[in-house]
């Protein structure tokens, strides 16, 4: 039994760490802006694109992971500088529906740069064994996988709790119009808050491509479990989305294991329940959005 | 009857003629047929208005940030198809079964969308839309799964009398359907029950207030809603004689709050002219250019850019400028009275009430 149930229970675990990794970027930006980023999964997607135009140019993969999350969130700021920005002062409404527009822009440009259908892109061979758990084999590749996944959100919370700026950045979360009353430059906050959410969603696009495969929709495929993470979480919650999404991961892995026809399905009866019982999500905030 | 109300009816009549007339030939020549256009497309261009009216009840009415509209849209494709294909029924019955099976989505997931506003509202329409998405993906068993299901379409009729509908016919019968739920659409706007859901999108805690039960008028929206898009939905499965996942999509529902907002939110004729726009460019690109997704997609970002005042906010001031006589926002309200609740609020929405 252990044998069995434990590979999938890593695996959900996993699963749900990416999951946990794009809601927070998309909590970021809404959180800051009321932005619902509906191109979010384009970033991702892009970042893989990226690195896998990388490695086939020669470069290694290690230069990759770091250079593709940072290409993207180039390109990420420049959309938002460009695009988003006139869209602050307005309804929510026109983000969500530029994103939109931009998602399908994006799908189709990398139907026509990459073609239409997934491209192999693997991890270097360092990454390709397994290490021995005692009861499990266990691939090295997704142990990998979650060490970065866990040291990048180590570091976000330490970025927005031990430093000056992520001071700034909670506090206009709380009340945008008080700390820019104050002398802090709100736009250049904005700028650094979207680029933090493209940087994540950057990292996550490279190691889920080598993970579940590089196609056009990749990102798409992650996005909507991301919005479910961040509902069950709770809006306003970083921590919230890193316990929803393992929540998530977990309960599709084992629904996989037992009624695989159901296993896309248990995160929204996950949602409702959590609703039910608690309308904020697991950690949200009262009050933040309504 | 005001002068705007007798221009209204005039270019509610005189847009239905043009409907009518545009496929009639003349010779062997109609104007569709000199645009390279199909008659189906014009029955579309009348569906996906329909889907838009009923994300423009929600968003251009009552406020709130619906984008998972194409749920209730496929259920009633899915309703439609499942029904003729398994139990025989016939169009109507179809048709009806294919409305009810929405308005039973909307009855499940309304309660819990109910909990929330706001973006975090459009966040439950998102993911609550994608469930029936992946149902009907996954029970691929009975509904063909990805690859989507096709049906006939069953004749047109009543006990004693039956037809069948082609293309031409069909689209007169759209233009029917459409004609009333235009009307009904109209008098539920002005209606009471309408003028609460405008007084909701101004302020909701004043007409709580007032002692109205907002979520209760807001889930009784959300049907209406729902089985406006249901109907749609059938419909269109009956005009394509097919249900697939995708019509559940969230693209799809970014598709019909797209035609919502292109054509304007918050008026009646918006989502009809949006549609117009929307769907006949679509085909006319798609018809030039394997990449027409671009094309569509940049139509969205310039639409969006390119009114900076807000094609919806404008819209909406306008609107509510001409429905009420005057916009109803804190200037119009003594300060002091706004201050104490609920006098200031009483008289706003009685101004609203009093044009209906």
């Amino acid at each position: 039994m252990l044998s069995n149930v434990a590979p999938s229970v890593f695996n959900g675990l996993i699963l749900g760490a990416f999951y946990a990794f794009v809601a927070i970027g998309l909590s970021l930006i809404m959180n800051l802006t009321g932005t619902i980023n509906l191109a979010h999964g384009s970033f991702l997607t892009l970042a893989g694109y990226l690195a896998f135009t990388l490695v086939s140019k020669g470069t290694s993969f290690w230069f990759a992971l770091i250079l593709a999350p940072l290409l993207t969130v180039v390109v990420g700021v420049a959309v938002e500088r460009l695009l988003i920005v006139p869209l602050y002062k307005r309804d929510p409404i026109f983000s969500l529906l530029l994103t939109f527009g931009l998602s399908l822009i994006a799908e189709e440009v990398y139907r026509l740069i990459w073609g239409p259908n997934g491209v192999p892109f693997s991890a270097p061979g360092i990454l390709g064994g397994g290490i021995s758990l005692g009861f499990m084999q266990f691939p090295t590749l997704r142990l990998f996988i979650a060490v970065v996944l866990a040291a990048a959100m180590v570091l976000l919370a330490l970025f927005l709790w031990r430093t000056r700026f992520g001071l700034r950045l909670r506090a206009a979360i709380q009340d945008t119009e008080m700390i820019s009353a104050m002398g802090t430059n709100i736009q250049l906050l904005y700028m650094v808050n979207f680029a933090l959410g493209m940087a994540l969603a950057g990292l996550a696009g490279v190691l889920a491509s080598g993970l579940l495969g590089l196609s056009p929709t990749m990102g798409n495929a992650l996005l909507m479990p991301a919005f479910v993470v961040a509902i069950i979480g709770g809006m306003g919650s970083l921590f919230g989305s890193i316990v929803g999404g393992l929540l998530v991961g977990l309960a599709i892995s084992v629904t996989t294991l037992f009624i695989p026809a159901a296993n896309e399905v248990i995160m929204y009866i996950l949602m409702a329940v959590v609703l039910l019982i608690r309308p904020r999500g697991l950690f949200g905030t009262e009050g933040l959005f309504g | 009857m005001n002068n705007r109300q007798k221009q209204g009816y005039i270019a509610a009549i005189a847009a239905v003629v043009l409907l009518a007339v545009l496929p009639l030939k003349i010779g062997s020549h109609s104007v569709l047929s000199l645009m390279h256009l199909d008659v189906s497309i014009l029955s579309e261009m009348l569906l996906f208005a329909i889907a838009a009216m009923s994300v423009n009840l929600l968003l251009g009415y009552t406020g709130l940030m619906s984008f998972g509209n194409a749920a209730y849209f496929g259920l009633g494709a899915y309703g439609a198809g499942l029904s003729i294909h398994y139990l025989n029924m016939n169009f109507i019955e179809g048709a009806i079964i294919g409305t009810i099976v929405a308005l039973l989505g909307g009855l499940i997931v309304g309660p819990f969308l109910l909990r929330r506003r706001g973006i975090y509202f459009a966040l439950l329409t998102l993911a609550f839309g994608q469930v029936f998405y992946f149902i009907a993906y996954r029970a691929n068993e009975f509904t063909g799964g990805e690859d989507g299901m096709s049906f006939p379409r069953p004749y047109f009729g009543f006990p004693g009398w039956h037809t069948d509908l082609h293309e031409g016919s069909f689209y007169y019968l759209m233009l029917l359907v459409f004609a009333v739920v235009l009307v009904g659409f109209w008098l539920i706007v002005r209606s009471p029950f309408g003028r609460t859901l405008q007084a909701i999108r101004q302020n909701e805690l004043r007409v709580r207030y007032l002692g109205l039960d907002s979520n209760k008028f807001i889930f009784v929206a959300l049907l209406v809603s729902a089985a406006m898009a249901g109907l749609a939905g059938a419909l269109y499965g009956l005009l394509i004689m097919f249900a697939a996942p995708l019509m559940l999509d969230w693209q799809q529902s970014g598709d019909f709050v797209m035609i919502m907002i292109l054509g304007g939110a918050g008026s009646i004729w918006g989502p009809v002219v949006g549609s117009l726009i929307y769907v006949i460019g679509k085909d006319i690109i798609s018809t030039l250019t394997q990449t027409w997704q671009i094309y569509i997609g940049a139509l969205f970002v310039i639409c969006v850019l390119a009114f900076p005042g807000g094609l919806l906010g404008t819209l909406l001031n306008s609107i509510a400028r001409r429905d009420v006589g005057a916009p109803i926002s804190e200037e119009t309200v003594p300060h002091k009275a706004w201050e104490s609740g609920a006098p200031a609020s009483s008289a706003a929405v009685a101004a609203e009430q009093k044009e209906s």
